[in-house]
């Protein structure tokens, strides 16, 4: 399987890694997301602030389907998710074409999902594997580099069940990386986890930004999106309420919605 | 005690064995096949499907399995098509009766244990394979079948042995397996408690075979349950 990494765009075209507008989402009469449009460029870290309800998590999730937009279009790397009507909604034209751009988007979830029958390492190697068919010596090798990157090696042969939640969201991380993702997207990534094994995971997520990761975060971790993120968007009741620069957004947002939210 | 006649019927009856595990075995799987068919319609979320598979499972839950026997071996041939069909040669011997009503009737049991075992299946799992860009068939047979499977087991080893115990009624069309045997030599000897007493050895041996493959097997699928204090190959890689 072919990566669109950069080689594959022309070179004086920016193509936005993910690319979601007048995104809408409803469960039946109740609104979720109320047309909300956002760019994120190669390199971009862009924290998602909201108080819960606010449709961040929704909104994450529809980038890759795991919710279905009722409106609106999402791309990734400059290819737009076909999406056809039915009876019951919109869906997803093409299921092929999901998959295909899915494995290009890595994503780490709230409660990290590690496949509970598979060591660290299968768990790593399992997409590369079995999604993107590379070979198995190439994929361990890989692995074990994601592995002593993201600080588990020890743990390489354990199952999930064996590991602190810190290490099951950083062995999550080096699962997603392992996609060779052109973005990342994390869901609340330190929320499910007790205070002092936070520390470790966001150490991890810094380090993946310095690299120039594209990542989506959403979080609570206004350290985090103070400090790391090229980009943050507040969103409150399904709406964009403010999008900036870290520090324009922290110290002197437009937004009294935004205020309140920052000083609780 | 006569034990010398315990041991001449145990080596009379020794002979059915083979018969018995072989109605037993093709029945499981070919009932286990039919059970994951049956698990998956009724799981399907398509209407006439479910209820393909929810009526099934009444009829051959709610009815004994003896009848079912005998309306597959004397029923059927009471018609004409039955007989006059590519299927007959099949349909008129008591082995391949046997084991249709053995297999129809286990994988009504069976798909209940599956559909349990499917549903166990967290959606945060499911969610993490479809999300790196697993196909659904590569998420059903690298995720959720693997990880149903290992639920499923206790349950479905249960009906493996509850399947070798129900081959003894074969023996009411015409199945000299073990307890076909039985039978016949109580017809001779009249002596019908010690050659059920033997009889019931038998099974009694092969099910515990049956219930220590289940639980090796068990063990050996479960590495992710155990605690990590077990001595396993992790413990080495991790002193290293």
């Amino acid at each position: 399987m072919s990566l669109p990494q950069q080689q594959h765009e022309p070179a004086d075209e920016i193509v936005p890694a993910v690319r979601i507008r007048d995104l809408r989402k409803a469960y039946g009469a109740f609104e979720v997301l109320k047309g909300v449009s956002l760019d994120a460029n190669d390199g971009d870290v862009v924290s998602i602030l909201g108080s819960s309800g606010s449709g961040k998590s929704t909104m994450l999730r529809c980038i890759n389907m795991l919710e279905t937009p009722t409106g609106g279009e999402v791309s990734i790397g400059g290819e737009t998710i076909r999406m056809k009507q039915t009876k019951a909604g919109p869906k997803p034209a093409d299921r092929a074409q999901v998959d295909r751009l899915r494995a290009h988007v890595g994503m780490v979830f709230q409660s990290f999902n590690l496949w509970s029958h598979k060591t660290v390492l299968e768990n790593v190697i399992e997409a590369p594997l079995h999604v993107q068919g590379r070979s198995r010596a190439e994929c361990v090798e890989e692995a074990k580099e994601l592995l002593a990157k993201v600080g588990i090696s020890d743990k390489i042969n354990h199952y999930p069940i064996h590991l602190s939640g810190g290490q099951q969201q950083r062995a999550a991380i080096a699962r997603a990386l392992g996609q060779r993702p052109r973005v990342m997207l994390f869901d609340e990534p330190t929320s499910a986890l007790d205070p002092e094994l936070v520390g470790e995971v966001l150490k991890v997520m810094r380090a993946l930004a310095e690299e120039g990761r594209t990542m989506l975060v959403v979080t609570h971790e206004m350290g985090f999106a103070r400090d790391v993120s090229s980009k943050v968007v507040f969103l409150h009741k399904g709406v964009v309420e403010e999008e900036g620069r870290p520090d324009e957004v922290f110290s002197s947002s437009r937004s009294e919605r935004l205020r309140q939210f920052l000083t609780r | 005690m006569d034990f010398s006649f315990f041991l001449s019927a145990f080596l009379r009856l020794l002979p059915g064995v083979p018969l018995t595990l072989q109605l037993a075995f093709v029945s499981v799987g070919l009932g286990m096949v039919l059970a994951l068919i049956l698990a998956l319609l009724r799981l399907s979320r398509i209407r006439p499907f479910e209820w393909i598979a929810r009526v099934y499972i009444f009829l051959f839950r709610s009815t004994p399995l003896l009848v079912q026997i005998f309306l597959i071996y004397y029923g059927l041939s009471q018609f004409q098509t039955v007989r006059y069909s590519v299927l007959w040669p099949i349909l008129r011997q008591p082995y391949w009766c046997a084991i249709i009503a053995l297999a129809l009737n286990t994988a009504a049991y069976g798909s209940e244990i599956i559909r349990g075992g499917l549903r166990s299946v967290p959606e945060g799992q499911i969610e993490a394979a479809r999300a790196c860009g697993m196909s659904r068939i590569t998420v059903f047979r690298r995720i959720v079948l693997p990880l149903a499977i290992r639920q499923a087991l206790p349950a479905y080893g249960n009906e493996i042995i509850l399947m070798v115990k129900a081959t003894a009624l074969a023996s009411v069309i015409t199945m000299m397996e073990i307890t076909g045997l039985a039978a016949k030599l109580i017809s001779e000897s009249y002596r019908a408690v010690e050659v059920f007493v033997v009889a019931g050895s038998i099974y009694l041996i092969i099910n515990y075979v049956i219930t220590r493959v289940i639980h090796l097997l068990e063990y050996w699928l479960t590495p992710h349950l155990r605690s990590v204090s077990t001595p396993v190959v992790i413990e080495r890689e991790d002193a290293a």
